[in-house]
C-alpha cells in the first residue's frame, strides 16, 4: 500500500513546486525513498505495530504473569488461532492456555469466535472456535489511572471505589460488585441501596456496559454467483473478520447500558444465542473453551456481567485532548466553548473518532458555557467571537445558525505538533522549520524554494533534507530537465501515512523503555524498599527520596507518552 | 564674465574610449562566451570549455576584461570557492546570488533578524500583512517589498514566533474585516513563546539516535542507558 501511494506520487509532480523551468521539457522523475527500498520488510511493519506487540506482551507479563504473556504473545504475532494451534505454537499444556485464555477474555484481552470451516474429504463443514487478541484493550490496562481519575472526577469517591473493582475483575455480576464493596468497607445491608444507586451512575454515564457475547458465531458469507465476485467478497471477509466478531460480540445498543433488566432466564439466553447463528443440531465447536458473560447462580438463574467501557474514556480523552489543544493554541475562551460544545454534543457522539460535532445552536453552547465556573465572565459576544475562532466563521456574521466544530482538524494539528516537536529535538531549529514547511504544504517541493522560505543556507538545506530523508521523515523525488540551466532538481515531501506509523512504533519503543527502566530502577533499589521506613535515615533516607522522585519523573512521563499514544492510535 | 565662468566651468566631454580597441581576439571570445550567458554567468571551468583557451591565454583575457570593467566576478552561492564571471550590465541572477536574501553570497541575516524583530514589535496586536508592510516602510525601510515582507512573516509562523489567526471582528480586531488572515505574536497570544514540547521529544528516546538498535536486554538497552541516567540525575 504504501509502495502504491508513493508510485501515484511520482505521477502527480506538482510542477509549480519547481521554479523556474522551461515551458518544454521532459521530466524524467525517479521516485527516491527510503520506504521503497525496504518494500516487503516495511509493509509488514506497516500493519502491525512491532513495538507495540512488544509492550502489550510485557502489561501482560506484569499483570497476568508469564504464561498469559506467551499466549498473548502468540495470538498477538500469528494472529488469530484455534486453542489446537495456540497449544502447538506455545508448547504449552492444553490446560495452561485454556485457563491463560479464560483469564485473558476475563480481562478483556482476548476474544472468542465460532466460524464455519470447510470439512476435508467431503466431510461436513465444522464449526470452530477461534481466539484473537484485543490490542487495544491490552494496552488500555496502562491508562487504567486515567480511567480512575475520569470517574472520581465526574461521579466522585464511591463510584470510584466500585469501578476500582471491575478494573482489578475484568468482569463482575452486580451482585460479585456488591459482595465485593461489603466485604472491603465492612458495610451493612443498608449501604446496598447507594451501591446499586453508584452502579447505576456509572452505567447512565456509559462508564460500564455489559460484557459481550462470549462466542459469537460468524455464518459463512453467501456463495457468489460469479467466480470474481466471490474472491473479492472473501478477500474482504478475511480482512475483517476480527472487526465482524467483534461487532457480533457486542451487545445491542438498546441493552449496552440497560440496568432494570439484570436477570434473564437461560432460556432466554439460548434465544439470544440462536439469533447470533448458530441452528439447532449444529455441531458443537469441540475446541471451544468454557467462556463468562453471564454468571450462573445456584437456582439456574443467570446474571449479567459488566465490565469497563474502555470506549467512552477514549472519547473523554480525546475531548480532554481536543480541549487543551485549543486553550494552548488559542486562548482560554476558545476552550472553554469547545468544552461547553462536546459537553453537550458527547452522548450523541456514536463513535470516538467523531469528525464533527452534532449541530448545535449559539444559544446552547452559550447556555453551556454559563454553567461553568470559568464562562461566567463570558457574554453572548465573546462566545461568537470563540466559534469564530474554532473555524465557525458563520459566528462572526451574527448569524443564528448551528455550529459543529471539526475535531478531526484539531487532532490532526496535534498529531503534528508532536511529530514537530521530535523534528526539533533531534534535528534542530531550522530542520523544523523545514519540516513543518513541507508538513503544512501537503505537496512536493524543490530544495531551493525550501531555503528561501525557511531562511536557511542552500548547502545546508541540502543536508539537513538529506538527514531527515535517510530517517524516513521524508520522501525525496528527483526530477530531471534535460537542457534545462539546471539539469536535476530535488524535490520533497512528507508523506504522512507511514511516517506516523513509524512515529507511533516509537512511541509504543519509549513507552516500553519507560516501564523497563521504572522496574530497574525499583530492583536496584529493592533492599531498601524492604526497610522500614522509620530506619531509612542518611544514605539509606537519600536513596529512597531519590527513588521516590525518579518514579515519579518516570511514570508522569509515561502518562505523557500514553496521551500521545492515544492522538496517534485512538483519536 | 558670468557667461564665461560658466561656460569655463563646463568641460568638454570625453568621448567613450573604444574598448575594442585594446582587446584581443581572445579577449573577445571570453566576453562574448560570458555575455551569452546573460546573468547566470558562467564559471572559469566553463568559460575554459567554450573558448578552448589554454589557462595562460584565459587568465590574461579574464584580467584584461576585468581592468576595463567589462565583466565582474560574483559568489555563486552554490560554490563560493571558484570564480564566477558575469557581464558588467548584468544583475546576478537570484540563483547565483541567492536573492535578496542574500550578501556576497552570504544569508544576510543580520537584515533578516533586523525585520524578524521589527515584525514581533509590530504583532503584538494582531495586524494584516497590508498593516505591518506600511509600518516597517515608514518606520524602517522605505523599499521593503510587500513581498519581502510576508516571507519574512512566514517565516516566522513557520519557527512559531508568530502565530496566523482571522479576524473575528472583535475585541482587537475591531477594525479589520471579518475572516482578514492576521498575524500575532505567539506570546502576546497567551501562548508560550516557541514551539510545544511534544510527550516523545521530552524524554531520552524522543532524541535518541539509536532507538532502533535499542532491546531489554541488547546492548543498548533502557536499564543501562546513559541517556536515562543524565536525564534521570538532571531532573533532580
Amino acid at each position: 500500500m504504501v509502495v502504491n501511494h508513493l508510485f501515484s506520487l511520482s505521477i502527480t509532480v506538482s510542477l509549480n513546486a519547481i521554479p523556474m523551468l522551461p515551458s518544454l521539457f521532459v521530466i524524467q522523475s525517479v521516485v527516491v525513498t527510503r520506504l521503497s527500498l525496504l518494500s516487503s520488510s516495511i509493509r509488514a511493519f506497516v500493519m502491525v505495530p512491532q513495538q507495540g506487540i512488544k509492550l502489550a506482551v510485557y502489561l501482560v507479563a506484569s499483570y497476568f504473569g508469564d504464561l498469559n504473556a506467551k499466549v498473548c504473545d502468540c495470538l498477538l504475532r500469528r494472529g488469530t488461532l484455534t486453542l489446537a494451534n495456540i497449544i502447538m505454537f506455545t508448547d504449552l499444556s492444553g490446560v495452561n492456555v485454556k485457563n491463560c485464555l479464560l483469564v485473558l477474555i476475563h480481562h478483556n484481552c482476548v476474544q472468542a469466535f465460532a466460524v464455519q470451516e470447510d470439512g476435508a474429504m467431503g466431510k461436513l463443514p465444522k464449526v470452530t472456535t477461534k481466539y484473537m487478541a484485543l490490542f487495544d484493550n491490552i494496552i488500555h490496562h496502562m491508562r487504567f489511572p486515567k480511567f480512575i481519575e475520569i470517574v472520581s472526577n465526574e461521579l466522585g469517591k464511591e463510584c470510584e471505589e466500585i469501578f476500582e473493582g471491575l478494573l482489578q475483575h475484568g468482569r463482575l455480576s452486580l451482585n460479585q460488585i456488591l459482595d465485593r464493596i461489603k466485604q472491603t468497607a465492612n458495610q451493612g445491608n443498608s449501604a446496598e441501596d447507594s451501591v446499586q444507586d453508584n452502579f447505576h451512575k456509572l452505567v447512565q454515564a456509559r462508564f460500564v456496559e455489559r460484557c459481550p457475547a462470549p462466542e459469537p458465531f460468524l455464518a459463512p458469507p453467501a456463495e457468489e454467483k460469479s467466480s470474481t465476485k466471490r474472491s473479492s467478497k472473501t478477500f474482504k471477509v478475511l480482512e475483517t473478520i476480527e472487526q465482524l466478531a467483534l461487532a457480533a460480540a457486542a451487545p445491542l445498543e438498546s441493552m449496552r447500558f440497560l440496568v432494570d433488566d439484570t436477570w434473564t432466564n437461560p432460556s432466554e439466553e439460548k434465544d439470544e444465542e440462536t439469533s447470533h447463528g448458530v441452528t439447532i443440531g449444529q455441531k458443537r465447536k469441540l475446541d471451544s473453551i468454557e467462556s463468562d458473560d453471564v454468571s450462573l447462580l445456584a437456582d439456574g438463574k443467570k446474571e449479567i456481567l459488566w465490565r469497563v467501557n474502555f470506549e467512552e474514556f477514549v472519547r473523554c480523552l480525546r475531548h480532554k485532548a481536543c480541549v487543551e489543544n485549543i486553550r494552548r493554541r488559542m486562548n482560554v475562551e476558545a476552550g472553554i466553548v469547545l468544552e461547553a460544545i462536546l459537553e453537550l454534543s458527547r452522548k450523541s457522539e456514536a463513535k470516538v473518532k467523531t469528525v464533527n460535532t452534532v449541530p448545535l445552536s449559539v444559544n446552547a453552547i452559550y447556555d453551556q458555557v454559563i454553567k461553568k465556573e470559568a464562562g461566567l465572565g463570558m457574554n453572548l459576544e465573546s462566545t461568537r467571537a470563540a466559534l469564530g475562532q474554532l473555524g465557525c466563521e458563520d459566528a462572526m456574521l451574527g448569524t443564528d445558525d448551528s455550529f459543529s466544530i471539526d475535531l478531526k482538524t484539531i487532532i490532526e494539528i496535534a498529531q503534528n505538533e508532536e511529530v514537530e516537536s521530535i523534528v526539533l529535538k533531534r534535528y534542530g531549529r531550522e530542520a523544523y522549520r523545514m519540516f513543518r514547511l513541507l508538513s503544512r504544504a501537503e505537496h512536493l517541493i524543490e530544495t531551493d524554494k525550501i531555503a528561501d522560505t525557511t531562511f536557511v543556507e542552500k548547502k545546508d538545506t541540502l543536508k539537513l533534507l538529506y538527514r531527515l530523508w535517510t530517517d524516513n521523515y521524508l520522501q525525496m523525488q528527483k526530477v530531471n530537465v534535460p537542457g534545462a540551466k539546471q539539469s536535476e532538481f530535488l524535490l520533497w515531501k512528507v508523506n504522512k501515512q507511514p511516517l506516523w506509523e513509524n512515529v507511533l512504533d516509537e512511541m509504543y519503543h519509549a513507552a516500553l523503555n519507560l516501564r523497563l527502566r521504572i522496574a530497574h530502577e525499583q530492583e536496584q533499589e529493592k533492599e531498601i524498599l524492604q526497610i522500614p521506613k522509620e530506619r531509612l535515615i542518611g544514605e539509606l533516607g537519600n536513596r529512597y527520596k531519590r527513588l521516590v522522585k525518579v518514579r515519579i519523573i518516570l511514570e508522569s512521563s509515561l502518562m505523557n507518552l500514553d496521551g500521545a499514544i492515544l492522538l496517534f492510535h485512538e483519536f | 564674465m558670468n557667461h564665461s565662468r560658466e561656460t569655463s566651468g563646463l568641460k568638454r566631454k570625453k568621448p567613450e574610449p573604444d574598448v575594442n580597441r585594446f582587446l584581443t581576439d581572445q579577449d573577445r571570445a571570453v566576453l562574448s562566451a560570458i555575455k551569452k550567458k546573460e546573468d547566470t554567468g558562467m564559471f572559469k571551468g566553463d568559460i575554459k570549455i567554450e573558448t578552448k583557451l589554454i589557462d595562460r591565454d584565459l587568465n590574461k583575457a579574464l584580467k584584461n576584461l576585468e581592468s576595463h570593467n567589462l565583466i565582474k566576478v560574483v559568489v555563486n552561492i552554490k560554490n563560493k570557492t571558484k570564480k564566477h564571471y558575469v557581464a558588467v550590465e548584468f544583475k546576478p541572477s537570484k540563483e547565483i546570488s541567492g536573492g535578496v536574501w542574500y550578501k556576497d553570497g552570504n544569508l544576510d541575516t543580520e537584515h533578516i533578524q533586523k525585520l524578524k524583530y521589527l515584525c514581533s514589535i509590530v504583532t503584538k496586536k494582531a495586524a494584516t500583512l497590508d498593516a505591518i508592510h506600511d509600518l516597517l516602510k515608514k518606520r524602517a525601510e522605505p523599499d521593503l517589498k510587500k513581498e519581502q515582507v510576508s516571507e519574512i512573516l512566514t517565516s516566522m509562523v513557520l519557527s512559531n514566533e508568530l502565530i496566523e489567526v482571522k479576524s473575528t471582528g472583535y475585541g482587537e480586531f475591531h477594525s479589520i474585516p471579518i475572516g482578514t488572515l492576521c498575524y500575532k505574536v505567539a506570546s502576546a497570544a497567551g501562548i508560550d513563546k516557541g514551539p510545544k514540547v511534544g510527550a516523545m521529544a521530552s524524554i531520552p528516546c524522543g532524541a535518541c539516535p539509536r532507538i532502533s538498535k535499542c532491546t531489554p536486554d541488547g546492548l543498548i538497552s533502557p536499564s543501562t542507558c546513559v541517556y536515562f541516567t543524565k536525564w534521570l540525575d538532571i531532573s533532580f
